[in-house]
């Protein structure tokens, strides 16, 4: 084992000046940013829902939509607040009312409108461009928070990968309600629900792996030289 | 504002961004990690600032500051001296890798106590997890490095001391000598009056003779 003396000494001599982190709601704000380039290229590519007017006229759809988005928008700013050594955990708190509204009124509008199926039943292409919107949505935003908050892996991994999925699973589900056109109540539950679900889950499942695979050189050495 | 670090009710509090020297040095005793007085003057967080800027002699220093506390943090957590230090660089390496999280404008303190108190629970669950696995050695495991009790090997030494038996005098003085007593070739050939050659030469036909041998046997 390295004596602690030297270990400061070869810590101070490979010293290389770093670029402190911006501003944890900055950095929130330039991933949502990316989240809004992705959704507007999804919107040039594969075409809004042909009644996204319509549907955003019923006050019920405008308002899980706000409250999807809202959710992604403060859980992102929440991943970024926890994933700092010195800001309080309970900062993980910040998109639960969001995220109950958001929960509540998908819930509402199952309830009070149970629609089995839609006029036209469920297709290859529904399936096809669902999961185009899902990988599209999710893949750049899920690696660009990987990426944005890899020093958390040390730090508190089990809260950053959860609001981190948080986040992408609610804008994924906005990019959803946005751009297929879905009545039927057992595709809004999947749509909602399992999404939220999908992410949280392969979140807990392979977050951790990922984090220790983009942490820190020095600190991969460090378990390393540690393995107790 | 006193800011706590959040990790238990033994976390040490800091005050804004002073901290001070009994809590620096971890018992308010002279530690020989210390550079010098003028550490004492300086803070913290204008060092680590420094240090992320690249000033090696500013970061030096704070890191010959901060061992210390981290020493007493550490020491709270584990007993065995080697665990702590062990602690100790662990929190330093994590400290040094996500040293761009800190941001100069807030205490250093509770940034540095999180990452502490993170890093020893962490290594506190670690070991849990190990020691949950594992059992101590006892004297009734030391069978390999105490060959009369280990009792497995008793018949494959009788086997292999029969073969060895069985070889031509040539042979078996040369093994005796250079595997069973290990001695070097010349050692061997003052020993037994054979020439270095041909010792390696009946070294290799008995060790061929011995394969044969040995196989057959387990052949049969």
């Amino acid at each position: 084992m390295i004596k602690t003396p030297d270990l400061i000494a070869s810590l101070a001599t490979n010293l290389a000046p770093v670029r402190r982190l911006r501003p944890p709601v900055a950095r929130a704000t330039y991933w949502l940013l990316l989240a809004l380039a992705v959704l507007i290229i999804l919107a040039v590519g594969l075409g809004v829902r042909s009644d996204l007017a319509q549907r955003l006229s019923e006050p019920m759809f405008a308002l899980c939509m706000i409250a999807s988005l809202l959710t992604g928008v403060l859980a992102a700013v929440a991943a970024c607040l926890v994933s700092l050594p010195d800001r309080s955990r309970f900062w993980v708190l910040l998109p639960a009312p969001a995220f109950i509204a958001w929960a509540w009124i998908v819930g509402y509008q199952c309830l009070v409108r149970w629609i089995s199926i839609g006029p036209n039943g469920i297709g290859f292409g529904d399936a096809a461009r669902f999961c185009a919107t899902v990988v599209l949505t999710s893949l750049p935003l899920s690696l660009a928070m990987l990426l944005m908050l890899r020093y958390a892996a040390p730090m508190r991994p089990t809260a950053v990968i959860f609001m981190g999925s948080l986040a992408v699973a609610a804008i994924t589900a906005t990019a959803l309600a946005l751009f297929l056109a879905i009545n039927a109540s057992i595709m809004i539950l999947i749509l909602n629900c399992g999404t939220a679900a999908l992410f949280i889950g392969m979140g807990g499942a392979f977050g951790r792996a990922l984090f220790r695979w983009v942490a820190p050189k020095t600190l991969r050495r460090g378990d390393e030289t540690h393995p107790s | 504002m006193p800011i706590s670090s959040g990790g238990g009710p033994q976390s040490p509090v800091f005050a804004g961004n002073t901290v001070p020297d009994r809590q620096r040095t971890g018992s308010g005793e002279p530690n020989e990690d210390s550079v010098g007085p003028s550490v004492c003057d300086t803070d913290w967080s204008i060092l680590m600032a420094r240090g992320q800027d690249g000033d090696a002699v500013s970061y030096l220093r704070l890191l010959n500051a901060i061992t210390p506390y981290l020493r007493t943090l550490a020491a709270q957590r584990h007993r065995d001296p080697s665990d702590v230090e062990d602690a100790v660089q662990d929190v330093l390496l994590t400290v040094h890798s996500i040293r761009h999280t800190y941001d100069p404008m807030r205490p250093f303190g509770p940034w540095l106590v999180a990452i502490a108190n993170r890093r020893l629970v962490d290594r506190l669950r670690r070991q849990g997890r190990t020691s949950a696995r594992e059992t101590p050695l006892t004297d009734e495991h030391e069978n390999v490095p105490a060959p009369q009790a280990n009792i497995e090997g008793l018949s494959d030494r009788y086997e292999l001391n029969g073969a060895i038996d069985r070889l031509p005098v040539k042979q078996r003085q040369a093994i005796r000598l250079l595997k069973l007593k290990e001695m070097s070739l010349k050692e061997a050939a003052l020993a037994s009056g054979m020439t270095v050659a041909s010792l390696k030469i009946a070294t290799h036909r008995a060790l061929k003779s011995l394969q044969k041998m040995l196989t057959d046997r387990s052949g049969t």
